[in-house]
């Protein structure tokens, strides 16, 4: 039963202990650690100092992929491959290519959000090294799971485990991937 | 839990603005002064920058009435801090703005080209007939300042009520007033558009008209009610009632217009391209002549490419060094936008630049004139609703958690 170190776990009662230990955590320099909790916390991701995913900007260079591809197609196949005269409007022109363009970067955009999304979730998956600990499962019923990665620079067993303890978790555990 | 939303505002010293107390009073001796000269050089260059100079402040007035009713339609709670200046913006549709109106009825002959011919040999014209006469036009300018103050004295009085009584019949009053009105702001602000603006080119048709005059009065009206709710927040006046994320509403809501706006007018230009009717495509055509073609590409970029860029990411929309600077740019190129739509009608072959002063002086005197008003107003009454029931939940606290405190105290409420 010995696999490699994912991190250190730790339960919390209240929506309230989880946020104060969540600012002890962060003030002590951690960057690699999450919450888990049965629901939002209302100023967590300020307390943890979570920034904007970048899930935006993915959508962002898909969409406008999107939008120029379109735009190219059109030029090409109407007015390089096969120059049509419809309607004695020009060959190309902006105002014409914009509607269909418009609809392929919403839909590059939306594709562009849930690759995005799925990319820095690192989802799908078939399993996580947390669902082995009994304890985890409280954390989508009444408790509040704090979990420092080993892969943090300042991870140090001894020490991690003394400051999540000192602040007041419950139930500190070793995770650890077992294959 | 109580973390402060704003740390670093808290360190800065109110803003204090005394020094340009005096700076309407300057606006409107300035302004007037230009206008008079305008008019005595043209009556007819001074009715088209004075009609200018009138629709952006109309819009403006016309934003803030569009908030202060969706957020009785919605039942908001945010948009309580915020909702007592918006009345007065509303407000000053009447009498002021109706008062500055006089000029455009008066020298109506001057500006608007149907009123000098002759409905018998211009079909076009016969076809609108009840409507285009002088009369028909004064009547119908008539019924639009008579539902705008039926709308607004209503809802400010209501408001008012409810700061010294407290009485929810006036929250039900003001949802009554927003409920019919909102149907009534969207018929007479189209209509408004169309018959002072739109048909100084009569012979033209746009259906986008109307929603396109309104997406850019609630553009205007969101950039002014940010500006004027961050100069409040920092001078102290609203800070009780003003969070940062309300500003992110705001600038949300800003970016939406944005959007909204530049959609309205791309699908008026593309349906008139596409169709590629002469009736249509010459209103397109006189604005590609000399500096029109100009003034169309800076609103291309500024209308839609800068504000749409700059409002995207999330973060920047609390960020007041950039969207303050966007509010400006924003009062700016609806100023162009409506002068892209007026002087058009009056100078096909590109606006002569040495005329530029005499809108400038119009846009000043309103400026300087409804600043002192909508001041005077303001301070007049309480800067917020002082009883609205949603003001706990504006002031960012919890009603659940202060119910719960009362009932642990033996349920005394």
């Amino acid at each position: 039963m010995s696999g490699k170190l994912y991190g250190i776990m730790a339960q919390f009662d209240s929506p309230g202990a989880v946020l104060h230990a969540a600012g002890k955590v962060r003030d002590a320099g951690y960057h690699r650690w999450d919450v888990f909790s049965p629901f939002p916390i209302y100023g967590l991701d300020k307390v943890m100092g979570l920034k904007n995913s970048l899930v935006g900007w993915v959508s962002l260079l898909m969409g406008g992929c999107a939008f120029m591809s379109v735009v190219g197609l059109i030029w090409f196949s109407n007015a390089f491959d096969y120059p049509l005269l419809v309607g004695g409007k020009p060959m190309f022109s902006v105002p014409m290519t914009f509607v269909p363009a418009y609809i392929m970067l919403i839909m590059g955009g939306a594709v562009g959000a849930l690759i995005g999304m799925l990319a820095l979730n690192q989802l799908p998956r078939l399993h996580h090294p947390l669902l082995d600990k009994k304890h985890f499962e409280l954390a989508s019923r009444d408790k509040f799971i704090l979990v420092i990665g080993a892969t943090d620079k300042k991870f140090c067993v001894k020490e991690t485990k003394q400051l999540l303890e000192a602040i007041g978790g419950v139930h500190v555990e070793i995770v650890e991937d077992i294959d | 839990m109580t973390m402060s939303l704003h740390p670093e505002k808290t360190h800065l010293p109110l803003l204090d603005l005394s020094k340009w107390c005096k700076l309407p009073a300057v606006l409107m001796v300035v302004g007037g002064l230009l206008s008079v000269v305008g008019l005595a050089i043209s009556p007819t260059e001074f009715g088209f920058s004075w009609l200018l100079a009138f629709m952006f402040y109309y819009s403006i007035a016309l934003g803030a009435l569009f908030l202060v009713m969706v957020h009785h339609l919605t039942d908001a709670g945010w948009s309580v801090g915020i909702r007592r200046f918006c009345e007065h913006l509303a407000s000053l549709l009447f009498p002021w703005l109706a008062i500055l109106f006089l000029p455009i009825a008066i020298f109506a002959k001057h500006i608007y080209s149907w009123l000098q011919e002759s409905p018998a040999t211009n079909n076009l014209i016969a076809a609108k007939l009840p409507v285009f006469t002088y009369s028909g036009f004064i009547i119908a300018s008539a019924i639009f300042f008579g539902i705008w103050w039926l709308l607004t004295s209503q809802l400010s009085r209501w408001s008012l009520k409810q700061d010294e009584t407290g009485a929810a019949e006036c929250t039900y009053k003001m949802r009554f007033y927003s409920g019919w009105g909102i149907v009534a702001f969207a018929l007479t602000l189209s209509a408004s558009g169309v018959l002072w603006m739109k048909a100084l080119q009569y012979q033209w048709f746009s259906a986008m008209y109307g929603v396109y005059f309104f997406s850019g009065c609630a553009w205007i009206g969101l950039a002014t009610v940010y500006v004027i709710g961050v100069i409040l927040l920092r001078q102290g006046v609203l800070s009780a009632v003003l969070k940062e994320n309300y500003f992110y509403f705001i600038g949300v809501l800003l970016l939406a217009f944005t959007l909204f706006s530049s959609y309205t007018e791309f699908a008026q230009y593309f349906v008139v391209w596409n169709a590629n009717m002469p009736t249509e495509t010459f209103w397109y055509l006189i604005r590609e002549n000399g500096n029109w073609w100009w003034l169309s590409m800076i609103l291309i970029a500024g209308k839609f490419f800068v504000p749409f860029f700059v409002l995207l990411p999330v973060s920047v929309k609390t960020n007041f060094k950039v969207i303050i600077p966007v509010c400006v740019l924003i009062w700016a190129m609806h100023a162009a936008d409506l002068a892209f739509n007026i002087f058009p009608a009056l100078h096909n072959d590109g606006y002569p630049l040495k005329w530029i002063w005499l809108p400038v002086g119009c846009l000043m005197f309103m400026g300087g004139f409804l600043g002192k008003v909508f001041l005077k107003k303001f301070n007049s009454h309480p800067p917020f609703p002082q009883r609205d029931p949603r003001l706990l939940e504006a002031m960012g606290v919890n009603a659940n958690v202060v119910n719960d405190l009362v009932d642990a105290k033996g349920g005394v409420r």
